[in-house]
């Protein structure tokens, strides 16, 4: 699936094994975004010529040349995944530690909002502390894990307490929403558009 | 069964694809809708005058509606897809069918602006599309929390076949479908059912099978 | 901007089946147009300020040009050949760049994972060797003794057939196929992507045939090229960079790509880049 890092878009994909790689999304072949490619086995293929990447980010299949063994020289540039309870973490760099632990928590889904980070404090009407915002809306608490994408654009992701239940889950994602179009208005109001 | 068809139209692929799903064979007779604009002739006028294709007969029956032809061919065909054995699915395949027209409002009318040229304020066509796409990705979490991956219940009914071609073709009108995880794991899942075809801009999930081996036998 | 090649170049903008009164309002290169039938019913092709633009009628399409044509447009001498059926494909808009739309057209590799189970399928994947040149008489990028395995070579046709094509560039954002013709063995049908610049990011793209094929109907063989075309559609729009790198290390090419390569370099020696990346970015 895309996703964004500092260092740019990204492929993150899931090998059989269950192993989590994160890709430059770019096929080194014919600049294809390789998110729109395919997974089989511990290999990520590109949709538009085939061509197989592995874990590591060296090219092991050119489906034009079936007999060739790909050159070193094609790769794909790779950055450090951590798969962290529930959570997948990506490194720009080389990591000094593991991504941080939220104990408690569970992952209730992830969303994109078109604000930045200052209007979603603004809307919850808190600050991040420890790495998260705090947001509660009539009776339901939730916490959020905040990736910017763009000084507009904010990739949040929904803890809630891993002890709820489908129907506290539910209404945790709809207190999200809530948050979101709360969050939007003011992006929207503090840019005079 | 008759269906007149436009193989680029998401509405006419719903058809041919809940037909195929249901293991029924439509007689298919090619509308030439672009360039020719054969859907606003007088032949296909007299039998749809509203002048949408696609148009659907089965002797004395037409239909004009995609929706329509999705719950007809169930009914005839595969029950299990009109999803209403209780009042609580039945609810949500009315709900998401109704839902669907919603998509072919706005990210419909966004490709064929940006694909075939068609009049559109396309901002305005995009916002309604993300409107409608986050609803959807709103619903379809809610369904994964409940454990069912499918929008009305555990398994595909006809508003899944109705919602899928116009949101899995969102980015054709330039509306980008990145943002939605839950979308994409449900479309997903529609493309590995039994049976599934595509159209063009949707295409063959090639996971589903095994690598070819050195030999160029099957591995 | 300094004046690119490409402006002395003929484009296709709009069909001449479509042609009317009221007029298509387009763009070539960046610059609106007004294409329409004029009073005395020949096609006209205006800027916005009302310059009239040369305008030249051939293969179903108006042709016209922002600068001034040092040669008529390309012959197809295989489309005047009697027995033939014309095919107008019509307009798909793509938003990606001209060139990189036409080499696209070019390659053959992308078959089994682009058009799977049509014009290509695993495990038939392997290009074989075939023949490149720029023929320096014309000036034209040819591709020949290309082939490749085809699922289903016709409708009708059961199990598959190695397919034979042969790929011609005469001008930079135009490419004529030559492909295997079942019926007439011998002979070849025509299938051509005319693509008009509307910006070095967007453009037209109008394909177009001339078969022989008595036999499909007209609705079908329209509906399979367009099938074609939008398939490769959303590859297109996914490409990064959007313009096409005439930078040879942007990009890793194989044996299979030579036809591409030959492209590239008949491009970049011709200043034909509009639409292109020169340098790395």
């Amino acid at each position: 699936m895309p996703a964004q890092s500092p260092a740019g878009r990204v492929a993150l994909w899931r090998g059989r094994s269950g192993r989590v790689s994160a890709f430059a999304d770019r096929c080194p072949h014919r600049g294809m975004r390789l998110s729109h490619g395919f997974v089989r086995g511990e290999t990520l293929s590109c949709i538009y010529h085939g061509w197989g990447y592995a874990q590591a980010g060296n090219c092991v299949r050119i489906p034009a040349h079936p007999a060739l063994t790909p050159p070193e020289t094609v790769r794909v540039a790779t950055q450090h995944v951590e798969d962290g309870g529930g959570i997948i973490w990506i490194s720009a760099g080389e990591p000094t530690g593991g991504p941080p632990r939220f104990e408690g928590l569970a992952p209730v889904r992830s969303m994109t909002v078109e604000a930045g980070i200052v209007a979603l404090e603004e809307a919850t009407g808190t600050s991040i502390a420890g790495g998260l915002l705090d947001y509660t809306n009539a009776d339901t608490s939730v916490r959020l894990l905040l990736a910017p994408e763009s000084p507009a654009r904010t990739l949040m992701h929904v803890l809630i307490d891993e002890d709820s239940n489908p129907d506290e889950r539910i209404t945790a994602s709809r207190a999200a929403e809530a948050l979101r179009r709360a969050a939007e208005h003011i992006e929207r109001g503090g840019t005079g558009r | 069964m008759k269906l007149y068809d436009y193989v680029l139209s998401p509405s006419c692929y719903k058809v041919r694809l809940m037909a195929a799903l249901a293991g029924v064979k439509l007689d298919i007779w090619p509308v030439d809708f672009h360039p020719g604009a054969e859907h606003r002739g007088p032949e296909l006028m007299a039998l749809n005058p509203a002048g949408s294709i696609p148009i659907f007969e089965d002797g004395d029956l037409v239909l004009t509606e995609s929706s329509a032809m999705l719950v007809y061919l169930a009914a005839k065909a595969a029950q299990q897809w009109l999803g209403n054995d209780t009042a609580m699915p039945a609810a949500r395949v009315q709900q998401w069918l109704s839902f669907s027209h919603r998509l072919t409002a706005s990210l419909g009318a966004a490709r064929l602006h940006e694909m075939l040229l068609r009049p559109g304020n396309i901002d305005a066509l995009r916002g309604q599309g993300t409107v409608a796409l986050r609803e959807l990705e709103a619903g379809l979490i809610e369904q994964r929390i409940r454990g069912q991956n499918f929008l009305a219940s555990d398994r595909p009914t006809v508003a899944d076949i109705a919602c899928f071609p116009y949101v899995a073709l969102a980015p054709d009108g330039g509306v980008s479908l990145d943002p939605y995880p839950a979308i994409r794991l449900w479309s997903r899942a529609v493309r590995s059912l039994d049976g599934f075809i595509e159209m063009p801009g949707i295409h063959r999930l090639h996971e589903l099978k095994p690598e070819p081996g050195p030999e160029g036998g099957e591995a | 901007m300094t004046r690119n090649a490409m402006m002395d170049e003929w484009y296709p903008v709009g069909l001449v089946s479509q042609l009317d009164a009221h007029g298509r309002s387009t763009a070539l290169m960046g610059e609106p147009i007004e294409v329409k039938r004029g009073d005395d019913g020949t096609a006209t092709v205006a800027r916005s300020d009302g310059r009239h633009l040369p305008v030249c009628i051939r293969y179903g399409h108006v042709w016209s040009s922002l600068g001034d044509p040092q040669k008529p447009l390309f012959a197809i001498p295989e489309a005047d050949q009697p027995g033939r059926r014309l095919v107008d494909v019509g307009v798909v808009r793509v938003r990606c760049s001209p060139l990189r739309a036409v080499e696209n057209f070019l390659d053959i590799a992308h078959f089994p994972f682009v058009h799977t189970d049509i014009l290509g399928s695993e495990p038939h994947t392997e290009v074989q060797n075939y023949k490149v040149e720029i023929r320096e008489d014309e000036d034209e990028v040819w591709a020949t003794q290309v082939r490749f395995y085809q699922p289903q070579a016709a409708k009708s046709a059961e199990g598959g057939i190695t397919t034979e094509y042969m790929y011609r560039v005469p001008a930079p954002t135009c490419s004529i196929l030559y492909k295997t013709c079942p019926p007439r063995p011998g002979e070849w049908d025509v299938i051509t992507l005319f693509v008009q610049p509307l910006a070095e990011d967007l453009c037209d793209v109008w394909p177009w045939m001339a078969l022989f094929d008595d036999e499909t109907p007209m609705t079908d063989l329209i509906h399979f090229q367009q099938t074609i075309f939008v398939q490769d559609r959303s590859i297109l729009e996914n490409q990064i960079p959007g313009l096409l790198p005439l930078d040879p290390g942007m990009e890793i090419p194989t044996r299979a790509d030579l036809t591409s390569v030959a492209y590239r370099r008949w491009l970049k020696r011709h200043g034909y880049t509009y639409g292109a990346q020169l340098v790395a970015q």
